[in-house]
């Protein structure tokens, strides 16, 4: 288990350090001055090279990834190039919660509808019920999240109209916090982004239950006469749930590329605003933080998923 | 697909029906349904091995065989059907559209010919968010600009990004993914190294940083190229390359594993004894073994790709007005949801079903050519 941590921590040194590679030579390569972009009009040469001075972009390359690489090391992601003065941090720290909390809640959206969802389809494997489950959650899982955020606006819209609710269709409250004025904007979106993970949950929960019922041990367990009750949720679906702590990497995965389009549509103010708001606004530093962080939330959640995996099957052992 | 399970035994059941006059003219398809609904489908668990080595013998060929499989599926028939009368009307639609309809009287700009208003980038300002109508089908957006017209054009955008992503996806994937399976080694290392960093970072979000960092520059830059020239098309092709960096990977991925497991089989020694040199078993007998895997993959992600595009172009990083692009469009109508929902509601639709059309054909596909790989 220790080995298998510490050769995991190194996998995970190994991706940072290649992300923010990938992401530092994108923006010194990229054509034109980030500098003289920001300054527009005020351009002034005395200034411009003072600016570049203080940015360290006069130095070479390899001295730059280096030096980011070592601030990035003591937890600092430098300073905005859009505001001159702002840490990046400070940039971000009112995002982070915002999208954590749309996270968590479209992850509990994902398991606590998605997994029993599949559960009862597979109980109830081709009847109309798992048909019309089934026929759901493919044509979710198959549409793009963009599209189900979209469909579920111009319904709430047509609702308002039609009834003279007030239903916000774009907002957010504030964070983590639960009176009905905060609650109220947050359902819709939690619920769209919650619904791409929903979709695959089931479908899986669906396929890892089917399997589990034909095992020899659920009809040795049914043969006994234990109660048919019993079979399924004592015998059956705790070995269904394995396989699915596995796939959790990629609900993490989908969910942060449904951040940019989710907060985009919904006028959420997280992480994916910011970080599209500082690729139009040629912010860099921003830009190669917020691609750190979701890709550190990626590997960090397939981490989890591999421990979690060991700790609900014994039989596995982590090399 | 799992959901398909039960469609399976009344399907093999009604195969092993027709298989006697095979090679004749395949009876009509009420009859295949008769026989099926008439037989006894077999248990739902019952391992279909025994009836599907009973087709493999009697088989023209496999691929003929997967063929014949995929022409019985409904649903990915229809989607191929939709498919088709996209690209038709993609590639056909904007000329003939174009010579529909007389000169129009503008009040702003003069007589005005339906080339003209009938294109994607013609601003009739005076014309704004009007409903279907004689002149435009589809009415017309915010600027007046012609909505069917411009949907045709996002149309066209969507299948030229991915037939560029699918050449270079199906080019390097390949040529990596055999290279790797077939000699190991180095390449196969830095393939894995390589995957396992693309896989940590979401495609999507370095599609989005890509073409929002070089984005502004390189649409200028190659502007100056002859066939790609202004009006947004640089981006587009940017976009496309940013979309192929992140899905060949996976591509490369699956022929290594198909690469490996061809390599260890008899034929391939049969090959080598006899005196076959490695480039000679790679393309008459690795290659064409991989055709199936290639082609389902490859539509599988051709909607991931469409709607990677769409995204982008949504973001505002991709196609640029006065280009059109489905993610434009929806982009543009977002502000007159409220007032306007018609217009947001055809390119939405319009790429929901694109989207779900190549994912169910790339479905019906994967259960066509791999029958065990359902559920």
């Amino acid at each position: 288990m220790l080995q298998f941590l510490v050769k995991r921590l190194i996998g995970l040194i190994f991706v940072i350090v290649g992300i923010t590679f990938i992401t530092f030579i994108m923006g010194y390569l990229a054509p034109g001055d980030p500098i003289r972009a920001q300054m527009g009009d005020h351009f002034d040469y005395h200034t411009w090279q003072m600016l570049r001075h203080a940015y360290g972009l006069d130095l070479p390359w390899y001295q730059q990834y280096y030096n980011y690489l070592v601030h990035l090391a003591h937890f600092d992601l430098g300073i905005s190039f859009k505001y001159q003065n702002r840490p990046v941090w400070d940039i971000l720290k009112d995002g982070v919660p915002v999208s954590l909390e749309l996270a968590f809640w479209g992850l509990v959206v994902e398991l606590l509808l998605g997994i029993p969802v599949g559960i009862l389809s597979a109980i109830k494997a081709n009847s109309w019920i798992d048909t019309l489950n089934m026929g759901v959650a493919l044509i979710i899982y198959a549409l793009p999240p963009f599209v189900i955020a979209i469909l579920a606006q111009v319904v709430i819209v047509w609702i308002d109209s039609k009834t003279g609710a007030s239903w916000p269709s774009s907002s957010w409250g504030a964070p983590w916090q639960y009176d009905w004025t905060d609650l109220q904007p947050k359902i819709v979106p939690i619920l769209v982004y919650g619904a791409a993970g929903y979709a695959y949950f089931a479908r899986l929960a669906r396929t890892t239950m089917l399997e589990v019922l034909r095992q020899d041990y659920v009809r040795t367990a049914r043969a006994k006469g234990l109660h048919e009750r019993v079979v399924i949720y004592w015998h059956a679906l705790r070995n269904a749930l394995i396989p699915l702590v596995t796939v959790l990497g990629v609900a993490i995965g989908l969910l942060v590329a449904g951040t940019f389009f989710i907060e985009q549509i919904f006028n959420i103010p997280g992480i994916g605003r910011i970080s599209l708001q500082s690729v139009i606004d040629l912010d860099y530093p921003v830009i190669q933080a917020t691609v750190v962080l979701l890709a550190v939330g990626v590997v960090i959640g397939n981490l989890i998923s591999d421990i979690l995996y060991t700790i609900v099957d014994p039989r596995i052992r982590l090399e | 697909m799992s959901m398909d399970a039960h469609h399976k035994p009344s399907e093999t059941a009604g195969e092993s029906f027709v298989k006697p006059d095979a090679g004749l003219q395949p009876p009509p398809a009420e009859l295949l349904e008769l026989a099926a609904g008439l037989r006894e489908a077999p248990p739902l668990g019952a391992p279909p091995g025994e009836e599907e080595a009973d087709q493999e013998r009697r088989a023209a060929s496999p691929w003929r065989e997967s063929l014949r499989r995929l022409r019985r599926d409904k649903r990915a028939m229809a989607s191929l059907g939709l498919i088709i009368f996209f690209v038709l009307v993609a590639f056909f639609g904007p000329p003939i559209y174009q010579h529909i309809g007389g000169v129009y009287q503008s009040p702003q700009n003069g007589p005005v010919p339906a080339s003209v208003y009938h294109s994607y980038y013609h601003e009739e300002l005076i014309r704004q968010d009007e409903g279907p109508s004689a002149q435009y089908w589809l009415g017309t957006d915010d600027l007046g600009r012609d909505i069917l017209a411009r949907l045709m054009q996002g149309m066209l955008v969507s299948i030229i990004v991915a037939a560029l992503v699918e050449v270079v996806d199906i080019g390097l994937g390949l040529t990596v993914g055999v290279l790797a399976g077939y000699f190991g080694g180095w390449i196969d290392q830095v393939l894995a190294r390589f995957t396992d960093l693309m896989f940590a970072f979401p495609g999507l979000l370095f599609a989005i940083m890509l073409t929002g960092i070089i984005g502004p520059g390189a649409s200028d830059a190659l502007a100056k190229l002859p066939i790609i020239g202004p009006n947004g098309n640089g981006r587009l092709l940017l976009v496309s390359l940013a979309l192929a960096i992140t899905v060949w990977p996976l591509m490369a991925r699956y022929v290594r594993g198909q690469t490996l497991q061809l390599k260890e089989q008899q034929f391939i020694e049969a090959a080598r004894t006899s005196g076959s040199s490695n480039l000679r078993i790679i393309f008459r007998h690795i290659i064409p073994n991989l055709m199936s895997i290639v082609v389902v993959a490859s539509t599988l992600n051709i909607s991931n790709t469409i709607i990677g595009e769409a995204g982008i172009s949504l973001l505002g990083l991709g196609v640029q007005a006065p280009g059109s692009s489905l993610g434009l469009m929806i982009s543009d109508a977002t502000p007159y949801i409220n007032t306007h929902p018609w217009e947001i509601l055809v390119p939405t639709t319009v790429l929901a079903l694109i989207v779900l059309a190549f994912s169910f054909l790339g479905d019906g596909l994967r259960d066509a050519f791999d029958p065990r790989s359902k559920d």
